[in-house]
């Protein structure tokens, strides 16, 4: 059941993914899936809008036609601008099931916008789309409210007619190959955990960077910001995947009770600790690949005047055994010279300085970097001799890239975090404790920010934010990575 | 009216868009490399230890850096992005950007060493231009910038660019008018001290130059006659018709022996005799030092290269000379002590090719600065 059935989203991005694992024979013999949406649309019609934008937005190309006929017959369509649509939908559900025997096995997508999503639940609940026999999960995408209060609103509302193991809160950055993969080299090896701590780790980046500006989006970044958008989840996820305890089983309890650690003792930015660790930037005119793009402030859709901000630096510290003492900065924006996701563990020099301050002029610390998006891999940099006589150092990198070892193209996130969804496993999802600490954390930034008189500094686009970024890891004698 | 160059596509490869296009097709390539060397059962990697921006405003000279940096893979395995702008701002020309982008295919099939990239600047992009380099540099590898033709003093492009450089290259003997850019050379290096190195490759081009005189000063009993240089004569090569002079180089190894003695000011300054110069320099201890530098016509020399050294000094009634020549077959340089009008000892040693691409892979080696130049060139600024 995808609610937005004729939507963005649905169109970009679950019906490909479901389409992708089709032809990858991943899903359940009697499966279908009904689309829903305000305005009418006939199933031949939905079915023909979908091929479309499948054949558009697959990364498999060309669209196998012989697989999307078959899977386009279990496509359905029912317009629910009304109390009579929804009983028209019960009855195709009922119907459905009947004739393919799925015991009324219930997935919902909540693919709208944010503010529909009570009204949903409550229309679940009231026709009883549940069923009475069969599992119903609900997935819903972010964001999950706006601040603490409407997150706890948001999660009251779903358990109205969910239980908590049934929500499945999406952060699609958990589907990522990399990101998993934080956790296998973190915990499947022998080698990274005996070092991953205060002792050998100097300080941890984490980048989020973006080229593309608000787009069609500034209704709702308006409102959001990049705090909202990305900070409070994809930014705090990657920061509780690095900084976690391991987790005694890799399932969904375990994994998600560490996490949520992390975040409980992620240590609170408040009042003047604001103005001290935590910037924020909005981005002007300036050129991204060569091409000239306006300020923010022009994009349409955009006040004027906005205060949004569409850069946040911060300096956070894990206040646990593991971290004392060692900082993470993180660090996301729009219109940034480059598009990158990446985590880095910058680790301490060498204790003591062998080679002659010459020599070791091109050696930086030793790094590990994880590398999300683009060109998913780790690498690692080290110090070695140039082969010229005498002493001369220099950093290399020893180079993994997922591409070109495993000469497979990694799933979309979406197929992935689908197929759980399917089968039940909500490790790579968001809990509500998760949410919760989330917001706890963002909430007195944001309130800070709000009652700032100021106006957010402004950055040329394609720089890597406000001199203010700069600032706050420079004073510690310490600087950006280049991304 | 607006005529642009066609870009050759067999040498910059396919035309893609953005750099998004770039990273996709290098990929692409990069994995047909990869996927032919399993099927030789070989190991294949993809080896990258820097990033070279090269700056060019003519064809010509991209192209042969483009070809030089190819050359040096193996050692300097390295992905270049490769800019050529047209010159100054072209109002008839749309400003815009287009990119190429090219996987030489290497002589060892087991390793992808080599990335080219060309972004063509066209029209008045002097803005625009770091915007589309920066996001195709290599993470976490240095980052060199390798300026063919005097740098400007600041603004976009090349303030742009050096600010994430770590290393400047340039090649002196390329200036039109080093009595401006030296200088200007000086300025940035001094301005950027720490950010990033300098590099010179005519500053390179002498490294023979300066090891051969130095070793004289290794002999104990020659040593002393470094404190009492009296004159210094340097030759360097111009075309027949003695129109282009390149003094540079000769200049730099003036400005080292400054730098390293501790020669001050220029005392007097003679006019110049057929553009070549003759000044003389305050030791020290006082003394004067007569410096001629002189363009000589030589065959198969590049214009501007130093041809001849002569360090004259004199210590206790001695005369010495301290002589380096180039031989004619232009492979070996001989090294002559005359005492008195006598010669004491000589030897004759391979000279290293000064072809760019040995000129490049060195400085390719080094991250750091390279203050010996940096104090040979604030001499010479101080001296001139």
């Amino acid at each position: 059941m995808i609610f937005g059935g004729s939507g963005d989203l649905a169109m970009r991005k679950l019906m490909p993914a479901l389409y992708n694992l089709a032809l990858q024979r991943l899903l359940p013999a009697a499966f279908c899936v009904v689309g829903t949406a305000r305005r009418p649309l006939s199933d031949a019609a939905y079915r023909e809008e979908l091929r479309l934008a499948v054949s558009q937005h697959s990364r498999t190309k060309p669209l196998n036609e012989e697989v999307w006929r078959s899977f386009a017959e279990n496509l359905h369509f029912v317009a629910t601008s009304d109390d009579r649509g929804y009983g028209k939908l019960r009855e195709t559900l009922d119907r459905l099931d009947h004739e393919l025997g799925t015991h009324a096995n219930r997935l919902f997508y909540l693919a709208t916008p944010p503010p529909a999503y009570a009204s949903i639940v409550r229309a679940i609940g009231e026709h009883r789309l549940r069923g009475d026999t069969g599992w119903a999960r609900v997935v819903i995408e972010k964001p999950f409210g706006h601040d603490r209060e409407s997150a706890r609103e948001l999660t009251e509302i779903l358990h109205t007619v969910f239980r908590e193991d049934e929500v499945f809160r999406i952060d699609h950055y958990l589907g990522k190959e990399t990101v998993q993969n934080i956790l296998v080299m973190r915990f499947a090896n022998g080698i990274f955990e005996p070092i991953w701590n205060r002792q050998y780790v100097d300080h941890v980046q984490i980048t989020v960077a973006e080229t593309i500006g608000v787009e069609e989006r500034a209704g709702y970044y308006e409102q959001a910001g990049a705090m909202r958008d990305v900070v409070q989840n994809h930014l705090l996820q990657l920061l509780a995947l690095v900084a976690m305890e391991p987790p005694a089983a890799f399932d969904d309890k375990a994994v998600r009770d560490e996490k949520v650690k992390v975040l409980r003792v992620l240590r609170p930015i408040t009042g003047d600790d604001v103005r001290m660790n935590a910037v924020r930037g909005q981005y002007g005119r300036g050129f991204i690949e060569g091409v000239a793009v306006n300020a923010y402030r022009e994009e349409p859709g955009v006040a004027r005047d906005s205060r949004t901000e569409t850069y946040v630096a911060l300096k956070c510290w894990v206040d646990n055994w593991r971290w004392e003492g060692t900082p993470f900065y993180m660090r996301t924006g729009k219109r940034l010279p480059k598009r990158s996701t990446e985590i880095a563990i910058q680790f301490r020099a060498a204790p003591h300085q062998l080679f002659s301050r010459e020599a070791s002029e091109g050696l930086e610390p030793n790094a590990l970097v994880l590398r999300i998006q683009p060109n998913e891999g780790i690498s690692l940099k080290f110090g070695a001799k140039v082969p010229v006589q005498g002493i001369r150092i220099r950093s290399v990198n020893m180079d993994f890239d997922y591409g070109a070892s495993f000469m497979v193209e990694a799933p979309d996130a979406y197929e992935t975090l689908i197929l759980d969804a399917l089968r039940g496993d909500a490790t790579l999802f968001t809990r509500r404790d998760e949410v919760d600490q989330q917001w706890a954390f963002v909430d007195p930034i944001m309130e800070a920010w709000g009652a700032s008189p100021t106006d957010p500094p402004i950055y040329e686009a394609g720089t890597w934010g406000p001199i203010e970024a700069h600032v706050l890891i420079e004073r510690d004698g310490r600087e950006w990575r280049k991304a | 009216m607006a005529q642009s160059i066609a870009i050759d596509t067999t040498f910059w490869g396919a035309r893609v868009l953005g750099v998004a296009a770039v990273e996709r097709e290098l990929t692409r390539l990069r994995r047909a490399v990869i996927a032919h060397a399993l099927e030789q059962r070989l190991v294949a990697a993809r080896a990258s230890v820097l990033n070279l921006i090269v700056y060019a405003e003519r064809e010509v000279h991209a192209r042969r850096a483009a070809k030089s940096i190819s050359e040096l893979a193996l050692r300097h395995p390295s992905r270049a992005i490769v800019v050529l702008a047209d010159r100054g701002a072209r109002e008839d020309v749309e400003a815009r950007i287009e990119m190429h982008c090219h996987l030489p295919a290497a002589d060892n099939a087991t390793q992808v060493s080599y990335e080219q990239i060309l972004v063509r600047a066209r029209g008045d992009s002097r803005q625009r231009v770091a915007s589309a380099v920066i996001p195709l540099l290599v993470p976490d590898l240095p980052v060199f910038l390798w300026w063919t033709g005097a740098p400007p003093v600041g603004g976009p492009p090349f303030g742009d660019l050096l600010g994430v450089a770590d290393r400047l290259i340039v090649d002196s003997s390329d200036f039109a008018r080093p009595d401006l850019a030296l200088p200007s050379i000086a300025r940035i290096c001094s301005q950027a001290r720490g950010l990033f190195g300098l590099t010179d490759l005519n500053w390179t081009r002498l490294t023979p130059w300066r090891e051969m005189v130095t070793s004289f000063f290794d002999v104990p009993a020659w040593r002393p006659f470094l404190e009492t240089t009296t004159g210094v004569r340097v030759g360097f090569a111009v075309d027949m018709d003695g129109r282009d002079i390149h003094p540079s180089q000769a200049l730099l190894f003036i400005g080292w022996l400054a730098s390293r003695l501790g020669w001050r000011r220029v005392d007097e300054l003679a006019p110049s005799e057929a553009g070549g110069l003759l000044f003389a320099i305050a030791r020290a201890d006082g003394a004067r030092v007569m410096v001629r530098v002189r363009p000589r016509f030589e065959r198969g020399l590049e214009e501007g290269d130093v041809s001849g050294i002569r360090v004259q000094a004199e210590r206790d009634g001695q005369r010495a000379e301290f002589v380096v020549k180039r031989q004619p077959d232009e492979r070996h340089q001989t090294s002559t002590v005359l005492i008195d009008g006598r010669t004491r000892w000589e030897r004759t040693v391979p000279l290293p090719s000064p072809a760019i691409v040995e000129l490049i892979g060195e400085e390719l080696a080094i991250l750091g600065s390279d203050r010996t130049y940096e104090e040979a060139l604030a001499a010479l600024v101080r001296l001139s």
